[in-house]
């Protein structure tokens, strides 16, 4: 006797199929999200634990209590760093730095990528070459030097100085990473544009640029971040109290002999966050609006 | 497509630098030759690069500053802040740049460098005998370069033991009385106060040079013979007196916090503040923050200056006022040191700052100022035996610190390393430095 096996048919076979995979879909979701909120909270734990000192009183972050929630909420630390250290001026002189060597940063490197990204010879190999040498100059030995530089031509002691340095010393890399995004996007691209009768300018605007911007954008947030955490060039090309960049005036919260005004210093720091989050924030959106765009594209 | 690229921009910038490495200033020293002793004969401005980091240490700098300027109209004095971080290095730039203030705050370890470069007047002539007298020959000694004079002391701090005197006195312990107070008894009231919810003593040994280096000089621990570039280094049993002391009570009677060992003296005041710790050896300065941050039911006192078995000497590393060589007028610069260093001045700037005057006049008037509250009386007591110490004489002292001792320290102290092999490290360490 034999038994008869009898084949599920297709339709019963579906929905459970369909049930292990949505229930699968649903489980790796729910795994993302819960990376991705384990994630979050690490990265945004120093900023919370920040924001939370700022608001802390001398006695309260020199106890062994460790609490994120301030006990009493102590608002000294905020004018002990506003008006004491001049920490709203320093602000100022940190963006107008920042933002302008971010202009001209892209002004300048933009060009200069394309060229080395699209020249193929000599000189291409011993621009990148000279690009990651320059990188590896310690400051110290450039300082001297660069400050006689800017000595004589009157722009020590000077924004604009600054922002010729950090323009300077931010461009390789800049240079370096924007190349990058240029040899990313494929020649057969900008070819077929010329073919259509598209001139070489309308070319690198109607098909280049739109594609460069992911390239462009993360280039622009690189070299603000630069330039607005820089201390050393600040400190040593700086030499007036109203010229100050923040990461300078922050450090006079730290004294000698050991000595941390930690509160004020927490304050001062959660002050110094808000242009670049807000830089981010703005710039983000445009980052992955460019990407999107790109990937069509290409 | 090929496009040819016509250079790359931003390489000439880089080039420049790069070139320019080669090119020499036209500042610093060498001219030992004191410049601008003659008097101006239009009213002049001197920058004065002052470290004042304190709210009331910045306010009593000005306030000094405006006395001065409104003395003398045609020397006005500007105060240049600066941080303490990076200072080192800007005054190297500044120096090298040909651009350095005229009158500079700084500490003697870091400035005598500078002053061996040829960069530092040499304030010997200058100085009022009032200036000359109020201060103490051991003092003066860690100031003096080649027989120069080539800064004024102005704040020192030294190592002070601070006792929660309620653990104190729950364990039956005397507070000692005594001018000084030997490394024996602290010993035997860091045991006495250990138990098993308390440590004896807290003591931050993040970065233990200085500390050992400095309490040293009580077991005639002078590390180093000689000065300059020809100083040689000396490890023996006084130099390793301190060393072996703190690892006895840490590991033999436990009665050291270990987690202390690896914090700063800072991070220790809140283990101090939470009654985890009976003792704590802490700066001096610690005072003023205690007076301000402990819980007020902690009963804190100052105990006695640390005593070695040879004194209870610990290194005078003051801060200081210098001026600086290539300054047009340096005269007027010393003249205003001199008038900064007045014991009404230094008194007003000290108790600010929390800091041992370097004059006696003006511990005197702190003494009757403070009354000896928060710790004030064994602070200055203390002061009275900070002298000049060695190793601040010794050309790559700097450099051995932070690459040799240092670690080597640390590796003692965690018991990575013996005594003997420690000596050996910080010998060996020299002689790599120092080649």
């Amino acid at each position: 006797m034999s038994a008869t096996v009898t084949a599920p048919s297709a339709h019963q076979i579906r929905p459970d199929r369909k049930q292990v995979k949505d229930t699968k879909t649903m489980f790796y979701r729910l795994l993302q999200y819960i990376s991705l909120a384990f994630y979050l909270i690490f990265l945004g734990f120093p900023l919370l634990w920040l924001i939370s000192a700022s608001f802390k009183s001398s006695a309260e972050l020199n106890s062994l209590t460790v609490s994120l929630i301030p006990q009493d909420f102590h608002l000294g630390n905020f004018p002990d760093a506003f008006e004491k250290q001049g920490l709203i001026s320093s602000a100022g002189n940190s963006l107008f730095v920042a933002l302008l060597t971010t202009l001209l940063v892209i002004l300048i490197s933009l060009p200069g990528a394309y060229a080395l990204a699209r020249f193929k010879g000599k000189i291409r190999a011993f621009g990148t070459g000279w690009i990651l040498v320059s990188q590896v100059f310690p400051v110290i030995l450039i300082i001297i030097p660069l400050f006689m530089i800017l000595k004589t031509v009157g722009l020590v002691d000077n924004l604009w100085g600054l922002v010729l340095v950090y323009t300077t010393y931010t461009m390789p890399f800049a240079l370096w990473m924007l190349q990058g995004y240029v040899a990313s996007i494929p020649v057969d691209l900008e070819e077929a544009g010329a073919i259509d009768g598209a001139s070489r300018l309308k070319v690198l605007i109607t098909i280049v640029f739109p594609l460069l911007k992911p390239g462009l954008i993360a280039t622009a947030m690189f070299s603000f971040v630069s330039a607005w955490n820089e201390f050393f060039f600040a400190l040593v090309l700086i030499q007036s109290p109203e010229n100050y960049t923040l990461p300078i005036t922050l450090k006079m919260f730290v004294g000698g002999e050991g000595k941390v005004a930690l509160g004020p210093l927490a304050a001062g720091a959660v002050l110094a966050t808000i242009p670049s989050v807000i830089f981010f924030a703005v710039l983000q959106r445009k980052l992955a609006g460019g990407m999107l765009a790109g990937a069509v594209k290409g | 497509m090929k496009f040819r690229a016509k250079g790359v921009i931003g390489l000439a910038a880089v080039a420049a630098l790069s070139l320019a490495a080669c090119s020499s200033g036209d500042g610093g020293g060498g001219d030992k030759s004191p410049s601008g002793s003659e008097k101006p004969s239009e009213p002049i401005t001197m920058k004065f690069q002052s470290l004042s980091d304190q709210p009331g240490a910045i306010a009593a700098t000005e306030e000094i500053v405006a006395a001065w300027n409104k003395e003398n109209p045609d020397t006005q004095v500007e105060i240049v802040p600066a941080g303490w971080d990076g200072v080192y290095d800007k005054l190297v730039t500044q120096f090298t740049g040909g651009a350095a203030p005229d009158i500079i705050h700084y500490e003697t370890a870091s400035i005598i460098p500078f002053a061996e470069d040829g960069y530092i007047a040499d304030l010997s002539d200058y100085l009022s005998d009032d200036v000359k007298k109020d201060i103490d020959q051991g003092i003066w000694d860690s100031v003096t370069v080649n027989d120069e004079i080539i800064a004024v002391p102005t704040e020192l701090q030294s190592y002070m033991v601070f006792a929660n005197k309620g653990i104190l006195d729950e364990a039956g312990v005397e507070i000692p009385t005594g001018d000084t107070m030997a490394w024996d008894e602290l010993r035997a009231i860091a045991k006495a106060t250990t138990t098993d919810s308390t440590f004896g003593l807290g003591w931050g040994l993040k970065s233990p040079t200085a500390t050992f280096m400095s309490l040293g000089l009580g077991f005639d621990g002078t590390y180093f013979e000689g000065t300059g570039p020809d100083a040689q280094i000396k490890i023996g049993a006084g130099e390793l007196e301190v060393p072996k002391r703190i690892g006895e009570m840490a590991f033999d009677d436990k009665s050291i916090d270990p987690v202390s060992l690896t914090q700063s003296g800072s991070e220790v005041l809140a283990s101090f503040y939470a009654g985890n710790v009976a003792l704590t050896v802490q700066g001096s300065f610690q005072g003023a923050n205690m007076a301000k941050d402990a819980p007020a039911d902690l009963d804190w006192i100052a105990l006695p200056p640390l005593a070695g078995t040879v004194s209870a000497a610990q290194s005078a590393n003051p801060q200081t006022l210098s001026v600086n060589i290539d300054s047009e007028y340096v005269e007027q610069a010393a003249e205003f040191v001199n008038f900064f260093a007045g014991g009404e001045n230094m008194a007003k700037l000290n108790l600010a700052d929390a800091l041992i005057p370097a004059s006696n006049s003006a511990r005197e008037s702190i003494a009757t100022e403070t009354k000896g509250a928060d710790g004030w009386d064994q602070i200055l007591a203390s002061g009275q035996h900070l002298t000049s110490a060695p190793f601040l004489f010794a050309t790559s002292y700097s450099q051995w610190k932070d690459t040799v001792a240092t670690p080597a320290f640390q590796k003692f102290l965690a018991q990575q390393i013996d005594l003997d092999a420690l000596g050996k490290e910080l010998e060996a360490g020299w002689e790599q430095v120092n080649r």
